[in-house]
C-alpha cells in the first residue's frame, strides 16, 4: 500500500524547545501496525489537534506518550531527552496527563476522593478538608470549578471531564492529552471547555486534543497533524494553509460520496410507528430519568434524538422497546399498545434496536455471528426441539449480502472482534429485518467513514420502506443531515421538537442545555 | 459444648441476657471473619474459602496452644495460616485466572484436608486457652456488665477492630486505593498504582482476620478441636458482608445478630422449653436469607463495581 | 497538494483478532499440562504425608493397589462416583444458564428425605417396582423444589443463588437430623439417629457377583447422556446458553430469562435429588446424619474439573470417586483420616481452576 503524502508547509513562527517529541514511533498488535514511524511534537502554550478517523491510531499514539503502552520501535524524547515510559506513573511524573474518552473516575467516589486517589504521596491519612480546599482553589485558579464534595455518579458527563481534567492538572500536567472530549457535549458546552483550553495555553501549558471534528480544529488548534490507517499524514502544519477537503481527503483516502441531498418527503399520513404519551421512567439509580415525554414518530420519517450525554436517551432507548418499565404515561408501538415491560412484545410488535452498548447489551460470550443473528430469528429456525443450524447460516449469508456491511468470517466469536466489526454484526442484525420501528443508539459508533456513510444510507432505506425511526445520536452534523425532525432532551424533559432546515445548532444547543430554542 | 459452657456460666439470668452475652461470645468468630471478608471483597475478590481459613486458623491456635500453653502464640499461629491459604486464593484468582466462587470453595476443602490430617492428634487434647476477664467496675452493672464487660480478650479486641477497620477503609490514602481497586481498577492503573498488589493486600488481611476468627472459636469458646467444627461460620460471614452492605460496622451488629440465633437454641433448652434442636440450629441460616430477601436488592445496588461482575459473569469453563 | 490516492483499507483495528491456534500442538500442550497438575497436586499431597510420617510412595502404592486393582474397591468406585455424576450435573446445567449452583448439598439431602418419605408411605402398599419408581421420582421433585427456592430468590429478589444455595444446604441437613430424630426416628436403632431401614425388595435392584453394583450407577449415566444431549442439541440448550453468557442480551432478544435461569436451576436440582435416591436406595438404605456429606461439593468440583461438560463430567467423577475410595484406604493402610485426602483434590483442582492466566484480572 502506498503511503500518502503531504507536501504543507510548516509554520516556522513557533519553535519554541517541544515538551515532548517522538521519532519513528512503531507500534504493532499482532500483524497489526498501530502506529508506523510515527513522527510528533508539541510544544509548551500550544494547541495541536491530532485528526483521523476511528481506527486510524490517535488513541495508539497518545496511549504510547502516557505510557500505557510502550512501543516497538522509535524513541519519546520529553524536554529533549530520550525517556522509556514503563508506566503511567512515568508519563505523570514528566508532566504528563491524560484525560480519556471513557473518564477514568470512580463514580462511587465523590470528587474529593477520587482527586486524592490521583495525587501522588500526601501521607497515610486522607485529609478530606484539606483536599476539598486545594481542590476549590485550583479549580478557582485554573477556571474548572467543581463541588469536591458531589458524589461522581451524580455528575453531568460534561462536569465529570471538568473533574477529569482538574484532576490531571492538579497532579502537575504541563502537557494535556484530551481524547474526543467534545463527543459527549453540547455546542456551548464545547465552548466553555476552548475558552477553558486557550487559558490553559496563555498560562504556558500545552494541549494535545483529539477530534475527527474539522470545525473544532480550526475554533482552537494552533497545529494540526493528521493520522490515517498508523501514518503520520502531516504533522504539526498551520491549520489556516489547508481547506477543510484537502483535510478530509487526507484523514479518509478518498472523497466521501455526498448523501443524496433531494429525498421524498415524510409522508403526510397519520400512521404512526411510535407515540410516546406523558411517560415517566426511573433510571438505574432510581432518579426520575424521563418526565413526561411526549413524542409521536410516524411511519417513514426519521426523528432525530438530540441532547448532552445522560439526558435521558438511554432511557428513551429501552421504554420505546420495552425493556424498561413505566412509571406513568403509555407506549404505542403500530398502533397496539405495549401494556407491560416486555421486550418479546415489542419484537412481536416489529420493532427493532441497535444498542448503545454492545458489549454488555448484545454480544453473547462464546457465541459466533451466525448464532448472534440466528438468536433474532429463534422462530423461524425451529426444527423439532433444536434449531436448524444450516438453514440459519444460508439466512446470515444471504443477509450479510442484501446489507452490505461486509461482516467478518460468519463463524468468528463475536465477543473476540474489534468494535468496528461488533457494530457491523448489530447493525446487520437490525437492518436485516423488515420492522415498523427502528431504534437507532449511535449507530454509526467506532465505524469508519465509508461504513458510517453505508449505514446512513441504510437507515434512509428503512425510511423510504416505510419504518418509523428513532434515531440516537450525539453527532449533531449527522443528526441534522438525515432526520425529519430533531426531539431534543434535556435532563429527562423533551426540550423540544425542531425541524432541521429551520434552526441552527446553536438553537438545538440551547434545547440542549435547557434554554428556550 | 458450646452450649453446656454457656448454661452453666449464664444460668438464672434472664433469657435476653443470656441470649445477648451468647450473641457476643459466639458472634465474635463470625464478626473477625466478616470483616476480613468485608476488606476482601471492598478491593474485589470474594473469598468463600473464609470457611476453610477459619477451620486452619482455629486448629493452628488450638494447636500452637497446646504445643507452647500460651493462647497468644495460638492467635499468631491462625492469622499466619488464615494469611497463607488466602494469599493462595489470591494468587489463583488474581494471577492465574481462577473463577472466584470456585476456587473459593477449593480452598475450604484444602482447609478441611489439612486440618483433618494435622488435627487428628488434637481432637482429645485439652488446653489452655483464653479466659474471661470482667472489667473492674464496668462488669458489674446489671446485664450490661455480663453483656459487654466479661470476655476473653480476644473479644474485646474486635471491639476495637470494627472501627479500626472502618477507619482503614474510609480515612487512608490505602482505603481510598483498596476501595479503588474493587470498584475500577483501570482508574488505578491509570495512575500506575497496582490494582493486583493492592487486592493480595486485602485478601490477605481478610484471611488472617479469618484466622484468627477460627482462633477464637477454638481457644476461647469451645477450648476443644474436632473435625470440621466451624460449620459453616465462614459461610455465614460471606453472606453477613452483603447484608451488611460492606460496611465493617454494619458487620459487627449483623454477627451479633447470627451469634444470638445460634445462642436461642442451647438457652432455651437450658430453660427445658421444648423444641427440636435441629430447628433451632437452622434458625441462623433461614434468618440470613429472610434478612437477605429484606434487604438484597438495595444491598447489592451497594456492592463494589468490580464485586458485581464477579457475581453476574458467566463461569468460565 | 498533493495526495497519492490509497486503496481503502477495511478497518484498522486495535484489538487482536487471532484466530484459534493451530490444533495439534494444542492437545499436546493440553496433555503435558494436565500430566504436570496431577504429577504436581500427587507431590504436594506427598510432602503433607512425609510431614506427617507417613512414606508418600507407601501411601500411594497402597492407595492405588487397594483403589484399581481390586474387584470389590473398583466397584466401590463406580458406586461413589454414580451420586458425585449427577451431583455434578446439579451444577453443569444451571452453569449454562450463568448460575452458580453451590447448593447440590442440600438439594441431594431433600432428595433422600423424599425417596424415604415416599417408602415410609407406600412400602408395602403396592409393589415393589412401583415404591421404586415412586420415590425416584418423589426426589427429583424434592430436589427440583428445593433448587427452586434458591431460583426464585434469584430471580424475584435478586438474591445471588451461591449464597442462597449454600445457606439452604444447611437448613437441608437439619431438615433430616430432624426428621431422623423425631418423627421418622427409627424405634428399632438403639438410640441411633436413623430412620426405618428399606425393605431389601425396595433397594434398587444389583447386578454382578459382589451384588453391589446397582441400577443407580445406569441412571447417572443415563442421566448424563441425556442432559448432554439436551445442552447441545435443544433450542432450550440454546436459549440458557444465551442467558447465562449475557442475560442482558437474551432478555433483549425477548427471551424468558426469568423463566429460563430457574428452569435450569430445576433441572439441575432434580439431578440432585436423584443422587440422593441413587445413593438411599442403593446403598444405604436408611436415613442416617452425614449420609452424603460432602457430595454436592464434591460434583461442584467434578463439574468444573470437566468444563461443566457433561460427557466429560462422567470421567471427572471417576477421578473423583477413586480419590474418595483413596482416602479410605489412606485410613485403613496408613492410619491417616480419610478426609486428608481433601488436600489432593483441592490441588488437583487448582490446577485446574488456575489455568486461565490469560483471565487473570478479568474482574477489572
Amino acid at each position: 500500500m502506498s503511503v500518502a503524502t503531504l507536501d504543507f508547509s510548516i509554520d516556522e513562527t513557533k519553535q519554541s524547545p517541544a515538551i515532548i517529541e517522538v521519532r519513528g514511533l512503531t507500534k504493532r498488535f499482532g500483524d497489526l501496525v498501530a502506529t508506523g514511524g510515527v513522527d510528533f511534537d508539541v510544544r509548551p502554550g500550544e494547541v495541536h489537534s491530532l485528526l483521523g478517523e476511528n481506527g486510524a491510531g490517535k488513541s495508539t499514539l497518545m496511549k504510547l506518550l502516557y505510557g500505557v503502552y510502550q512501543p516497538d520501535a522509535g524513541e519519546i524524547l520529553v524536554d529533549g531527552v530520550s525517556q522509556k515510559l514503563n508506566s503511567p506513573a512515568d508519563a505523570r511524573a514528566l508532566g504528563i496527563g491524560m484525560v480519556f474518552q471513557d473518564l477514568r473516575l470512580i463514580p462511587a467516589f465523590t470528587v474529593a476522593e477520587n482527586i486524592a486517589l490521583s495525587l501522588p504521596g500526601g501521607g497515610f491519612r486522607y485529609r478530606r478538608q484539606a483536599i476539598e480546599r486545594q481542590i476549590l482553589d485550583a479549580g478557582e485558579e485554573l477556571g474548572f470549578l467543581v463541588d469536591p464534595k458531589a458524589l461522581v455518579h451524580h455528575l453531568s458527563i460534561g462536569e465529570r471531564q471538568r473533574v477529569e481534567i482538574l484532576k490531571v492538572l492538579m497532579s502537575g500536567a504541563r502537557l494535556v492529552i484530551l481524547d474526543e472530549p467534545t463527543s459527549v457535549l453540547a455546542p456551548q458546552e464545547v465552548d466553555g471547555l476552548f475558552t477553558a483550553i486557550r487559558s490553559l495555553r496563555a498560562k504556558g501549558l500545552a494541549v494535545v486534543i483529539i477530534t475527527h471534528k474539522l470545525h473544532e480544529t480550526r475554533a482552537i488548534a494552533d497545529r494540526v497533524s493528521i493520522l490515517r490507517a498508523g501514518r503520520m499524514l502531516a504533522s504539526g502544519i498551520d491549520p489556516t494553509s489547508v481547506d477543510d477537503r484537502e483535510l478530509v481527503n487526507a484523514m479518509v483516502g478518498r472523497e466521501v460520496p455526498p448523501l443524496p441531498a433531494e429525498r421524498a418527503a415524510p409522508p403526510d399520513n397519520k400512521v404512526l410507528a411510535l407515540r410516546v404519551a406523558g411517560v415517566h421512567v426511573r433510571g438505574d439509580s432510581g432518579n426520575t430519568a424521563l418526565h413526561d415525554i411526549h413524542l409521536e414518530v410516524k411511519a417513514g420519517e426519521i426523528m432525530g434524538v438530540a441532547g448532552v450525554a445522560g439526558s435521558g436517551q438511554r432511557e428513551l432507548y429501552e421504554a420505546a422497546l420495552g425493556l424498561r418499565p413505566l412509571n406513568s404515561g403509555t407506549i404505542h408501538i403500530a398502533a397496539v399498545e405495549m401494556d407491560r415491560c416486555d421486550p418479546g412484545a415489542a419484537l412481536g410488535l416489529g420493532a427493532v434496536g441497535i444498542p448503545e452498548d454492545p458489549i454488555s447489551d448484545a454480544v453473547v460470550p462464546g457465541l459466533d455471528v451466525t448464532e448472534h443473528l440466528a438468536l433474532a430469528n429463534l422462530s423461524s429456525l425451529r426444527k423439532g426441539l433444536g434449531i436448524d443450524w444450516s438453514r440459519a447460516r444460508e439466512m446470515v449469508v444471504a443477509l450479510d449480502t442484501r446489507v452490505g456491511l461486509r461482516m467478518v468470517a460468519h463463524d468468528r466469536t463475536v465477543a473476540d472482534l474489534s468494535g468496528g466489526n461488533v457494530q457491523r454484526v448489530m447493525l446487520t442484525r437490525a437492518f436485516g429485518v423488515d420492522c415498523t420501528l427502528l431504534v437507532a443508539a449511535y449507530p454509526s459508533r467506532g465505524l469508519d467513514v465509508a461504513t458510517t456513510r453505508r449505514t446512513q444510507e441504510l437507515l434512509l432505506a428503512q425510511r423510504s420502506a416505510g419504518a418509523g425511526v428513532l434515531f440516537i445520536s450525539e453527532d449533531l452534523d449527522e443528526l441534522m443531515e438525515l432526520s425529519d425532525q430533531i426531539a431534543v432532551l434535556h435532563n429527562g424533559h423533551l426540550a423540544g421538537v425542531v425541524t432541521p432546515g429551520e434552526v441552527d445548532r446553536y438553537a438545538i444547543g440551547q434545547l440542549m442545555l435547557g434554554g428556550a430554542a | 459444648m458450646i452450649a453446656a459452657q454457656t448454661a452453666t456460666e449464664v444460668g438464672g439470668q434472664l433469657l435476653i441476657v443470656s441470649v445477648m452475652v451468647g450473641a457476643i461470645r459466639s458472634g465474635t468468630s463470625i464478626f473477625y471473619a466478616a470483616l476480613g471478608e468485608t476488606i476482601s471483597e471492598r478491593a474485589g475478590v470474594i473469598n468463600v474459602g473464609t470457611e476453610g481459613a477459619m477451620l486452619a486458623g482455629a486448629l493452628s491456635a488450638y494447636a500452637v496452644t497446646a504445643e507452647t500453653g500460651n493462647p497468644w502464640f495460638g492467635v499468631v499461629g491462625a492469622a499466619v495460616v488464615g494469611g497463607a491459604l488466602a494469599l493462595l486464593h489470591a494468587y489463583l484468582v488474581i494471577a492465574r485466572g481462577a473463577n472466584q466462587l470456585a476456587n473459593g470453595l477449593v480452598i475450604m476443602f484444602l482447609g478441611l484436608g489439612l486440618t483433618s490430617l494435622f488435627g487428628a492428634s488434637y481432637v482429645s487434647r485439652e488446653i489452655n486457652g483464653f479466659k474471661p476477664i470482667a472489667i473492674p467496675g464496668l462488669s458489674s452493672i446489671p446485664a450490661v456488665g455480663d453483656i459487654l464487660f466479661n470476655h476473653d480478650p480476644l473479644t474485646y479486641l474486635s471491639f476495637a477492630l470494627g472501627p479500626a477497620v472502618w477507619f482503614l477503609l474510609f480515612r487512608t490514602r490505602w482505603g481510598l486505593l483498596l476501595r479503588g481497586a474493587g470498584e475500577r481498577a483501570t482508574v488505578l492503573s491509570s495512575y500506575g498504582y497496582s490494582p493486583e498488589a493492592t487486592r493480595y493486600i486485602a485478601v490477605g488481611m481478610g484471611g488472617l482476620l479469618a484466622g484468627i476468627g477460627g482462633a477464637q472459636l477454638s481457644t476461647a469458646v469451645a477450648l476443644t478441636w474436632f473435625e470440621n467444627m466451624t460449620q459453616g461460620r465462614g459461610f455465614i460471614a460471606v453472606a453477613l458482608v452483603i447484608f451488611a452492605s460492606w460496611h465493617p460496622l454494619w458487620a459487627m451488629g449483623g454477627a451479633y445478630l447470627f451469634g444470638a440465633a445460634l445462642a436461642l437454641g442451647p438457652e432455651l433448652q437450658v430453660r427445658n422449653v421444648g423444641v427440636n434442636q435441629f430447628v433451632l440450629d437452622a434458625l441462623p441460616y433461614v434468618m440470613t436469607l429472610v434478612v437477605l430477601i429484606v434487604l438484597a436488592k438495595r444491598s447489592f445496588q451497594r456492592a463494589p463495581e468490580g464485586l458485581a461482575e464477579v457475581f453476574d459473569a458467566p463461569p468460565v469453563s | 497538494m498533493t495526495i497519492m490516492e490509497t486503496p481503502p483499507r477495511d478497518e484498522v483495528v486495535v484489538v487482536m483478532e487471532t484466530p484459534s491456534a493451530k490444533r495439534g500442538s494444542d492437545i499436546t500442550r493440553r496433555a503435558g499440562g494436565w500430566a504436570l497438575a496431577y504429577l504436581g497436586a500427587l507431590a504436594v499431597f506427598g510432602a503433607f504425608m512425609a510431614v506427617k510420617g507417613v512414606n508418600p510412595f507407601t501411601a500411594y502404592r497402597a492407595m492405588f493397589e487397594s483403589t484399581l486393582l481390586d474387584a470389590s474397591s473398583l466397584s466401590e468406585v463406580l458406586i461413589k462416583a454414580a451420586p458425585f455424576l449427577l451431583a455434578a450435573l446439579a451444577v453443569a446445567i444451571p452453569a449454562r444458564g450463568g448460575l452458580v449452583n453451590l447448593g447440590g448439598e442440600g438439594q441431594i439431602v431433600m432428595g433422600g428425605v423424599a425417596a424415604a418419605g415416599v417408602a415410609l408411605v407406600f412400602e408395602g402398599q403396592m409393589s415393589s417396582g412401583l415404591v421404586m419408581v415412586a420415590m425416584l421420582l418423589g426426589a427429583v421433585i424434592a430436589g427440583a423444589l428445593w433448587a427452586a427456592l434458591a431460583g426464585v430468590l434469584r430471580v424475584a429478589a435478586g438474591i445471588n443463588e451461591a449464597i442462597s444455595t449454600l445457606l439452604l444446604n444447611y437448613i437441608a441437613i437439619d431438615v433430616l437430623l430432624y426428621l431422623i430424630s423425631g418423627p421418622w426416628k427409627d424405634r428399632a436403632g438403639f438410640g441411633q439417629l436413623a430412620s426405618k431401614p428399606l425393605a431389601d425388595e425396595t433397594r434398587l435392584p444389583t447386578i454382578g457377583s459382589d451384588g453391589r453394583i446397582h441400577l443407580g450407577i445406569f441412571i447417572a449415566i443415563g442421566a448424563a447422556i441425556g442432559i448432554w444431549f439436551l445442552l447441545r442439541s435443544t433450542t432450550w440448550g440454546f436459549q440458557l446458553r444465551v442467558a447465562g453468557g449475557n442475560g442482558e442480551a437474551a432478555r433483549r432478544a425477548g427471551l424468558p430469562v426469568a423463566k429460563l435461569l430457574l428452569s435450569g436451576l430445576v433441572v439441575g436440582g432434580a439431578m440432585a435429588g436423584l443422587a440422593g435416591a441413587v445413593h438411599f436406595a442403593g446403598v444405604e438404605g436408611q436415613l442416617r446424619p452425614g449420609m452424603t456429606f460432602g457430595f454436592g461439593y464434591i460434583g461442584f468440583l467434578a463439574s468444573w474439573l470437566a468444563g461443566h461438560h457433561p460427557i466429560r463430567i462422567a470421567g471427572a467423577a471417576l477421578l473423583l470417586g477413586a480419590i474418595a475410595v483413596g482416602g479410605d484406604s489412606l485410613q485403613i493402610d496408613s492410619g491417616l483420616p480419610a478426609a486428608s485426602v481433601n488436600i489432593l483434590m483441592a490441588f488437583v483442582l487448582f490446577a485446574v481452576l488456575g489455568k486461565n492466566p490469560r483471565l487473570a484480572g478479568a474482574s477489572r
